[in-house]
């Protein structure tokens, strides 16, 4: 806060110079006197000058170009070599613009002294007192053709490219796609590397999963749980038991008749009987298996 | 923290501002001509010349009474260019001669001459002349060769070169202060005659020599009869000064040139069997083909509205024989072409056309194969006056084109069949095309009396209409700018004021859309009312209102009667009400309404604004006046609100997320006044918001250094005026005004004290006239639009005049989406919603909205007639103009095959691995 104080002062303060400045110069200079510029009738005078629009002809311009004095009070028209008087205009200071609605032009800001003495500015709205000299008579050089008309947006190909969106899309695909050509899976030392890898991108195998703990949470009995760990081990030793070969399509049999006798012993038992593999063991193989499963679906 | 304050943070404030504004205001390249057309106008046409110089030549040349100077495509009525110069009679054209390429033109009641290259457009000189108000002014040729130009004043008499303008000589006239100099006249001699009169006494000819001024000789002629040269004389033959007398139904004969002192020698008209009107003023007409020549003895003497002669001076000067005579004729124009002289003349043929015919001057024989058919337009006025140019065939006989001027100020151009084989595509957009048979084409080119001041877009956006009036009522389809239909409106004075009401909108089917237009005399201030349909241009059978008493206000109520039209009340100097239409119905609703129908009157002459209330019975009572002392300042304008303004926010979220609530109320007028005093650093612009029902004065803010032309925009709750500032007096500064009810939202306590914030910046140009976007339910941003001088419509948003801007940025005007003040406004040529088409001295914008919230139509009228579309917040309803369906389409359809295939594919990959 304390600098853009302390910056905007030294702007006050450097304008406050310059302003100063021109004044000293301009009390040097003073306007120019130009003879010839007074008029029979009276205290008119006039202002003359030449606008020129570079590598154009005049006869394509001049015909619909004028030449105002403060907004429409004056008007000039230019000759056919881009030269312009206008007549009639009593002491004052005016902004002198060419009109043309092809070409742009810079106003000059004209200040006429009683005794017609003349010179000419830059236009500067704020500080009007402000001068910057400009050669009298006008020369007024157009600095192009007006922009009336944006540009329309273009479709192009790095546009689509570049755009983030599409950038978020592309990277990982590229990354699913080319990861498996680059890195040779069938190296046994690459694959124990990648397991690492995995089991560091999951820190904790202990935790058991959420979803897991979701079924808990809403089957609620201990035995169901358990035997939902069950049915997974046993489709996990199917898996792996297909798992060499080419799949098929797979065919729903039920295999519950298996269950029905031991279902019946179970309940006279209290402590419950291990079935299967252990958990932990079952989850890093199911890991192991996912990663094999996702390089041959690539 | 908000959600809101992270974006913003994020995104600087001027990337939000380049994104909505600036590309939004913007016209696109591909858009040209597509939503917008122009209609350029030049007035009414003073002086037009054809382009002799070349035979093939298609240039028309014209002096209209809006001080331009254009130049037409004579076959297709195009412009080639104009040029507009200032308006008022410092700019008006005196006389419009044309010698070769060149167009000589004397502007501004003798103050300056102009030459201009009639090839290129741009001038070849211009002279300032003495003072003095210009009388008349002649080529003068030395040998056959042109060089000179004579110029007449009510004083002195100057001669300039043609070359450069330079002045050869300026004499002064003796005994100026008696005699009426008028006419100026050289017949291809060393001397040149100014013809000067004293009124009903004598008649002065002074010589002057050509070659430095001097006075050859000085006569003076007695004619009592003689009151104006200029109305009932002409030169003819070999330099015979030809004078008509109304008072004695004679002719005189004079001449010029004569060593002694002749006397005028008296023809009757009766001894040539001819009769004048009665009450009708004779007027001669002769023709001088070459100014190193002397006129062409034959002239022509109207006698009566539509009967002309035909007459000859004889060798000796003095015995005059009828030629032809011509009744009923409606004009009569001389055209020379080498060494033959022919007559133009019109008759009458039936009720909706007239022939021009060609008749030989010297005989009077009329010409075969020669005629050529005007048709008339039976609301377009009669023809008024006949521009004709004749020209050499290959088989050496005569062949003409005509251009016609009607009362309308039409002007039509009429080319004999056969000459010209030329039937290419012209554009209809400046003019009507009538006829186009066997090869001979007819166009049309309204002239400017048929000024619009008033326009109403009366359907909603595409194929609508407009209608635009002057003496004339017009419908313009808003889509093309064509004119579709076109009324005549008898009785109407010319300095009537207008007032066009849309009473009934094409919503309310059976029932036609109704229109009304109030016509007062300003003299009188009395008011007829004329109602019609605006589609179709059908007057109405309604039973009007008897309006015997002068009409001082009108009110257009929303309350509809039985057949959905509003109810209009005019207010009349006794301060009774008049409704229309007036059935039971509405009467009813009115008198149960009573009570809180209030007006207003301005009185600007007495600085007097008083409010009024309706009574039951339809009289009006007084309920607060505010008097602005008129020594000190005038009311300049007021201005209340749009009846059918939408609003559709109340408050704004200020960046300390409290509720910045806007006055918005619907009876606010806001007035602006200047002050009497015209010095630069006492003179003042004021503006008062004044409550409509309680006269309470809201708010008022005084613009120093300011002076009018004031235009100013009043909606929602906030005000932009714009007036010229003295000291920097090319620049307008804005000032907008907010009025708004702040309350903190997390205060429990309600501050009730209204506040008002105002800013000022300036422009760099002024503005002609303001006006700003609409639209229906007011979702949009608003933008104003505004008429430059240079011709340019400005579409400003209205963010660049928002008087909240700080100074200062901060995190809560960033929040707020405010842009930092600038003392200067910039003016970005992208924001000219006109591009190149420059519509000259804009009169008004008028605003409507269009059936899509995103869009708003747009009418500036002045010289020209501008009609276009804005988007101030971008066009979000619509797809956009580029929307590339052959890329949606070919991705679709990519999309679909590629489902196709794939799922054949699968199928067969399913296949094959179910037989593995």
């Amino acid at each position: 806060m304390w600098l853009q104080v302390r910056l905007s002062e030294v702007c006050l303060f450097l304008q406050a110079m310059f302003t100063l400045a021109c004044c000293f110069s301009d009390m040097e200079s003073g306007p120019i006197a130009t003879s010839g510029s007074v008029q029979p009738n009276g205290d008119r005078f006039k202002i003359e000058g030449r606008a020129i629009v570079p590598g154009v002809k005049t006869q394509d311009w001049i015909s619909s170009a004028r030449v105002t004095v403060e907004g429409e009070e004056y008007i000039g028209f230019l000759r056919t070599d881009g030269s312009f008087v206008v007549n009639d205009v009593p002491s004052g200071s005016y902004v002198v613009e060419v009109i043309s609605p092809g070409y742009k032009f810079e106003a000059v800001r004209v200040d006429i002294t009683s005794k017609g003495k003349m010179r000419a500015r830059l236009v500067n709205f704020i500080k009007t007192s402000e001068v910057i000299r400009q050669p009298y008579p006008l020369q007024l050089r157009s600095s192009g053709p007006h922009t009336y008309f944006m540009k329309r947006e273009t479709w192009g190909w790095t546009d689509f490219l570049m755009n983030p969106m599409v950038m978020m899309m592309v990277l990982p695909l590229l990354i699913i796609v080319l990861l498996p050509k680059v890195v040779n899976t069938n190296d046994p030392e690459m694959r124990k590397e990648m397991e690492q890898s995995m089991n560091m991108l999951n820190p904790n195998p202990e935790l058991p999963d959420v979803s897991e703990f979701m079924t808990k949470l809403f089957s609620g009995s201990k035995s169901s749980s358990s035997k939902a760990g069950q049915d997974e081990g046993n489709r996990m030793d199917e898996d792996e038991d297909e798992g060499t070969e080419v799949f098929t399509k797979r065919k729903l049999e039920s295999n519950w008749d298996r269950y029905k006798e031991s279902e019946k012993d179970g309940p006279s038992d209290d402590t419950p009987t291990q079935r299967g593999t252990d958990y932990h063991v079952l989850l890093e193989s199911a890991g192991k298996e996912y990663m094999t499963c996702s390089f041959e679906m690539a | 923290i908000e959600p809101s304050a992270i974006m913003y943070k994020s995104t600087s404030l001027f990337v939000i501002f380049l994104s909505l504004f600036v590309v939004s205001e913007a016209v696109f390249e591909d858009q040209v001509g597509k939503f917008d057309w122009r209609q350029q106008y030049v007035g009414k046409t003073l002086f037009a010349h054809f382009d002799s110089h070349s035979q093939t030549s298609k240039k028309l040349f014209l002096a209209t009474d809006k001080n331009i100077f254009a130049s037409f495509n004579s076959r297709t009525g195009d412009l080639f260019w104009r040029h507009v110069d200032k308006a008022g009679p410092e700019g008006a054209i005196d006389i419009l001669l044309l010698h070769g390429q060149d167009a000589l033109m004397v502007v501004g009641d003798g103050r300056l001459l102009r030459s201009w290259d009639t090839n290129m457009g741009g001038l070849n000189w211009e002279a300032v002349l003495d003072t003095g108000s210009f009388q008349a002014a002649c080529f003068v040729a030395i040998q056959d060769t042109v060089k000179h130009l004579a110029v007449l004043k009510n004083a002195a008499i100057s001669l300039h070169y043609l070359t450069n303008g330079h002045q050869k000589w300026v004499e002064n006239l003796p005994d100026r202060d008696t005699v009426q100099y008028q006419a100026v006249y050289s017949g291809g001699e060393e001397e040149i005659y100014v013809l000067g009169v004293v009124p009903n006494s004598h008649l002065t000819i002074i010589a002057y020599s050509l070659e430095d001024g001097e006075i050859i000789k000085q006569r003076s002629v007695e004619a009592p009869w003689l009151s104006s040269v200029e109305s009932s004389c002409v030169v003819v033959g070999q330099g015979m000064l030809m004078c008509v007398d109304p008072g004695t139904l004679a002719l005189y004969t004079l001449p010029i040139q004569a060593e002694e002192t002749p006397q005028f020698s008296q023809t009757l008209l009766q001894s040539l069997d001819l009769e004048v009107s009665p009450g009708f003023q004779p007027v001669l007409v002769s023709s001088q083909p070459h100014p190193a020549r002397s006129p062409i003895s034959e002239f022509f003497l109207q006698l009566g509205p539509h009967h002309h002669v035909l007459l000859q001076l004889n060798g000796d000067g003095y015995t005059i024989a009828p030629l032809r005579d011509f009744q009923p004729a409606f004009l009569v124009s001389f055209a020379t072409t080498g060494e033959k002289t022919v007559a133009a003349v019109m008759t009458p043929k039936n009720e909706t056309a007239c022939a021009i015919n060609l008749f030989s001057a010297d005989s009077g024989r009329r010409l075969l194969d020669t005629t050529v058919i005007f048709p008339l337009d039976l609301n377009g006025g009669k023809p008024h006056k006949l521009y004709v140019h004749a020209f050499l065939k290959k088989d050496d006989s005569v062949g003409y084109r005509v251009l016609v001027q009607t009362q309308d100020h039409a002007l039509t151009f009429i080319q004999q069949p056969g000459t010209h084989t030329d039937t290419g595509t012209y554009t209809q957009t400046l003019e009507q095309l009538f006829g186009h048979n066997d090869h001979r084409y007819v166009w049309r080119k309204k002239g400017e009396a048929c000024k619009p001041k008033n326009t109403i877009p009366t359907v909603k956006h595409g194929g609508g209409s407009i209608m635009l009036w002057g003496c004339f009522l017009f419908g313009i389809d808003s889509k093309s700018g064509s004119i579709l239909w076109k009324h005549y409106l008898e009785n109407v004075q010319p300095n009537a004021v207008f007032k066009l009401i849309v009473q009934r909108t094409t919503a309310h089917f059976p029932h036609p859309p109704q229109c009304t237009l109030l016509i007062k005399d300003k003299d009188t201030g009395l008011a007829s009312l004329h109602v019609f349909n605006p589609i179709f241009g059908r007057k109405s059978h309604i039973a009007l209102p008897v309006l015997p008493r002068p009409i001082l206000q009108s009110l257009l109520l929303p309350v509809i009667d039985q057949d959905y039209a509003k109810v209009l009340l005019l207010v009349d100097d006794q301060y009774k009400v008049t409704a229309f239409p007036s059935t039971k119905n509405v009467l009813q609703q009115l008198q149960e309404m009573a009570s809180s129908i209030f007006f207003y009157l301005v009185r600007s002459d007495q600085g007097n604004l008083s409010g009024f209330r309706l009574r039951k019975d339809l009289s009006t009572e007084r309920i607060w006046e505010v008097v602005l002392p008129t020594d000190v300042q005038k009311i300049v304008a007021v201005n209340g609100k749009r009846p059918n303004e939408h609003v559709h926010s109340q408050g704004r979220v200020m960046g300390d997320r409290s509720v910045l609530y806007k006055y918005l109320n619907p009876n606010l007028l806001a007035v602006v006044t200047e002050s009497t005093d015209t010095h630069p650093e006492r003179a003042f612009v004021g503006m008062f918001l004044v409550d409509g029902v309680t006269g309470r004065i809201i708010h008022e803010a005084v613009q120093r250094k300011a002076r009018g032309p004031v235009h100013f925009v009043h909606s929602e709750n906030w005000v932009v005026v714009s007036s010229s500032c003295c000291s920097c007096s090319s620049c307008s500064s804005c000032s907008c005004c907010s009025s708004s009810n702040s309350s903190c939202c997390s205060c429990c306590s309600r501050s009730n004290s209204s506040c008002c914030s105002r800013s000022n910046s300036s422009c760099c140009s002024r503005s002609n006239s303001s006006c700003c976007s609409r639209s229906n339910s007011s979702c949009c941003s608003r933008s104003n639009s505004m008429g430059l001088p240079s011709g340019a419509i400005l579409s400003l948003p209205k963010m660049f005049l928002d008087p909240r801007r700080p100074e200062v940025v901060t995190e809560h005007s960033r929040e707020e989406n405010l842009i930092p003040y600038a003392p200067e406004m910039p003016i970005r040529t992208e924001w000219f919603i006109n591009y190149n088409q420059t519509v000259l001295r804009v009169k008004g914008i008028y605003t409507a909205p269009s059936g899509l919230e995103s869009t708003c139509l747009v009418v500036a009228y002045g010289l020209d007639i501008y009609q276009t579309r804005v988007y101030p917040s971008k066009q979000f309803d619509v797809l956009k103009d580029d929307y590339d369906y052959v890329l949606i389409s070919s991705v679709l359809f990519a999309l679909f095959f590629a489902t196709m295939i794939s799922k054949r594919l699968a199928q067969v990959k399913l296949l094959n691995r179910a037989w593995r």
